[in-house]
């Protein structure tokens, strides 16, 4: 698949996810100083950058965890603001670098918490969604443990299920493997792939740059806070025109 | 005699009383006694032979006397025991409508505003010692010792008015207390009121004897407070007729253990209806010394193991049940405490805290005698129990509030930020997420906070609950063996306390895979 890059005006209306000119400050800091950004219904953006480039911040602002200091995020036309909020974040899963689960409920509750108590299913209804969840990342046996009995690797599949659990049109992903062991790394990117390449669409904060080649439709650069660079994955990663790009994925792809 | 004098502790209070803008009492207490058809007289009954506890009654000479006015009048009296600290206060907020404790008649006391009815005791401080402990004769050779006494009793003022330095006057809570300081010879000397000292020395202070001789003489009267002239005057006319019938003779012959001095019989009969008594602590007026009788041989009566069991663990059940009662709203009321003060919208956190603040920045005792004496003046009358167990809930939620705060906060804000990016809003993350892991978290302060609480229940004593460490008080007065009593509610509390921590310990293992990762 191909995106063709828009101007943003001409593709906010058709867009699932729009950004405009957001900006977000921590005191004196401007950690993101103006982002436009429009997401297409299935895309797959990969969004590389160094720590502190504003990735996280970005994802946070889109689902408000973060309130942007300026600037607007529409989700399917509709303005995204604290009084609805709650419920698009329905709409919009997240999965965190540090997965977050809750270390008091088990795999499988884990899972059907937010269903059963945000959108009202029924236990059975869920407990059936939840088992299908844990099949696709492969961890159905480990249903009634709890988290702390699980590996980085594996509490991260989780995350996933559980974000998914809500069936969400967008899932947010925050450097979802930097936290891993580097041997766990992969079994997390093989779900991601999967996701990827069923459709859905997906904002992923990452530094793995094969993913990013290989699943994303779109790469972007985040630069102190701007969006440096963007374009196909081959025309970013293989082919950078801005020498801040190519000094960062020097960096990255020698280490 | 018994405490005369306000400490400053019930002078603060009183001053809170009057800027208060109502009345000190809804009704007079004439009005209560019609009302309810009986008299309630507040007392501290750990003063044998006066008033003290026995086979779970108050029983002793001001008991006896008591009924026997109250048969004249045609009104019954109902005894309550208290500690002595809650006694008088009790009169001001119309919990009670009289005191006979022993108390002593002084004109500091009548300028408060307490109305005393004629004397019906005559009385004097005397001076216990060690067995054969010749330095000490008269209260002049106490100057360079040390004297305990009870604190705020006469026996405090009679050594101050000899020149015994304060800092040589050792003040406790009780009497027996003291006597056991010169026992084991931490002090050399206890001055006391005769009759107490020379009931008490016989029956549990073997090594101890008295001096000889009354120091001090003063006289006892029932007291009420102000404006009640008329309770006042039926009750001078009772006690007349029953000084003059013999009845009176017969109650102090039954308690007074040494022979009736006659010499207080006749003080007493020097006072006429006007109730102006004979001499007060600081006249010159004083009545010459009763002579007194010998003392004998200390009596030998071991309570039995159910004789003290059972009234301990009637008073353990009310110590459960106030512990019990409290945190069942101490807890709830302490996470809404702790979650207003968390609050992002600045007057409810700040309400929270000043609360938070004020609780913590006094004391318990302060709180709970404000609860029961000080609210009825804004005619909110609480009855005993309930003015415990909401004093203690307020207490404990403020520091209930602080655990809650503590353990939410250390909660990573990850947990928070999982829940609301899964739709959750706060009030669910709240509930599903944050405060279950926030539960087992607090679960060793929480316990630590049941069990001090468990124990800070004696404090409500001062307002007639007959808890366990009140019921072992009043045994211990009358046993003749304390230690054996305080002994066994040691045992008790350990009792109480022990499946509270089990209880947690048993909780901590079963959460122990959940509180990993």
């Amino acid at each position: 698949m191909q995106f063709p890059s828009l101007s943003p005006s001409d593709s906010a209306l058709d867009s699932v996810l729009s950004v405009q000119d957001l900006r977000k400050s921590f005191g004196s800091n401007e950690v993101l100083k103006g982002i436009n950004l429009n997401v297409k219904e299935g895309e797959v953006i990969a969004m590389i950058g160094a720590s502190g480039s504003g990735k996280s911040t970005l994802l946070r602002c889109i689902n408000r965890l973060e309130t942007p200091t300026s600037g607007e995020i529409r989700y399917r036309n509709q303005p995204v603001s604290n009084d609805n909020v709650t419920k698009l974040r329905r709409e919009i899963g997240m999965v965190f670098q540090r997965f977050h689960l809750f270390p008091h409920l088990t795999v499988l509750q884990n899972l059907t918490l937010a269903p059963l108590k945000v959108l009202h299913k029924t236990q059975t209804e869920m407990h059936t969604r939840a088992m299908e969840l844990l099949e696709r990342v492969q961890l159905a046996e480990k249903a009634n443990a709890f988290p702390g009995e699980l590996s980085g690797g594996q509490q991260q599949r989780v995350a996933i299920a559980r974000a998914l659990a809500l069936s969400p049109s967008v899932l947010l992903f925050d450097e979802p493997t930097s936290a891993l062991d580097p041997e766990l790394v992969g079994e997390v990117l093989g779900v991601m792939r999967d996701l990827a390449s069923e459709g859905r669409t997906m904002i992923v904060a990452t530094h793995e740059m094969g993913f990013a080649r290989e699943a994303a439709h779109r790469v972007i650069f985040l630069h102190a806070g701007q969006i440096h660079e963007e374009g196909t994955p081959s025309q970013v990663l293989e082919n950078p025109q801005q020498p801040r790009t190519r000094e960062f994925l020097a960096r990255v792809l020698n280490r | 005699m018994n405490v005369r004098y306000l400490s400053g502790f019930r002078v603060l209070l009183s001053s809170f009383v009057l800027a208060l803008p109502f009345s000190a009492q809804g009704q007079s207490a004439m009005q209560r006694v019609r009302l309810k058809n009986e008299v309630v007289v507040a007392t501290d009954a750990t003063y044998p032979p006066f008033e003290y506890v026995e086979n779970g009654k108050v029983i002793g000479f001001d008991v006896d006397l008591g009924a026997e006015i109250g048969k004249e009048i045609g009104i019954s009296f109902r005894f309550q025991s208290l500690e002595w600290a809650g006694v008088l206060g009790s009169l001001e907020s119309g919990k009670a409508d009289l005191v006979m404790s022993g108390v002593t008649i002084t004109q500091e006391r009548k300028q408060k505003g307490y109305l005393f009815s004629r004397p019906y005791f005559l009385s004097g401080q005397t001076i216990a010692r060690r067995k054969g402990d010749t330095r000490i004769a008269h209260l002049s050779d106490l100057k360079d010792k040390v004297a305990s006494v009870q604190q705020e009793t006469t026996g405090q003022i009679a050594l101050e008015k000899a020149g015994v330095p304060k800092d040589h006057i050792l003040k406790f809570d009780q009497l027996q207390d003291g006597l056991t300081d010169v026992q084991n010879r931490k002090s050399d000397a206890a001055v006391a009121d005769l009759p107490a000292l020379t009931r008490i020395l016989k029956r549990s202070f073997p090594d101890l004897e008295l001096v000889g001789g009354v120091e001090v003489s003063e006289n006892v009267g029932i007291v009420a407070w102000k404006g009640e002239t008329e309770l006042i005057a039926r009750v001078n006319k009772a006690l007349e007729r029953i000084m003059a019938d013999g009845r009176y003779a017969a109650i102090h012959a039954k308690w007074i253990e040494e022979r009736l001095p006659l010499s207080t019989l006749a003080g007493l009969e020097k006072v006429k209806g006007d109730g102006s008594p004979v001499s007060e602590i600081g006249s010159d007026n004083q009545v010459a010394p009763p002579t007194l009788g010998a003392v004998s041989s200390p009596l030998s009566s071991r309570l039995t193991v159910s004789e003290i069991l059972k009234p301990l663990v009637r008073g353990a059940s009310l110590t459960l049940q106030l512990t019990f009662y409290t945190l069942l709203f101490g807890v709830p009321v302490g996470l809404i405490v702790a979650l207003m003060r968390m609050s992002v919208i600045k007057p409810i956190s700040l309400i929270a805290s000043v609360y938070v603040e004020i609780i913590r920045g006094t004391p318990l005792l302060m709180q709970i005698y404000v609860i029961y004496f000080v609210l009825p003046s804004i005619h909110i009358n609480l009855n005993a129990f309930i003015s415990g167990v909401l004093a203690l809930s307020l207490n404990a939620a403020a520091y209930i509030s602080e655990i809650f705060r503590a353990g939410i906060e250390s909660i990573d804000s990850g947990q928070m930020e999982a829940a609301k990016a899964l739709g959750m809003d706060y009030r669910t993350a709240m509930r599903y997420v944050i405060l279950p892991q926030t539960v087992r978290r607090i679960l060793p302060p929480m316990t630590n906070e049941a069990v001090s609480l468990l124990k800070d229940t004696s404090l409500v004593s001062v307002v007639a609950l007959a808890e366990i460490m009140r019921v072992g008080k009043e045994l211990a007065t009358n046993s003749g063996e304390p230690t054996r009593i305080y002994l066994t509610i040691a045992v008790v509390y350990l009792v109480l306390t022990l499946p509270l921590t089990m209880l947690t310990r048993f909780l901590e293992q079963k959460w122990k895979p959940v509180s990993r990762g």
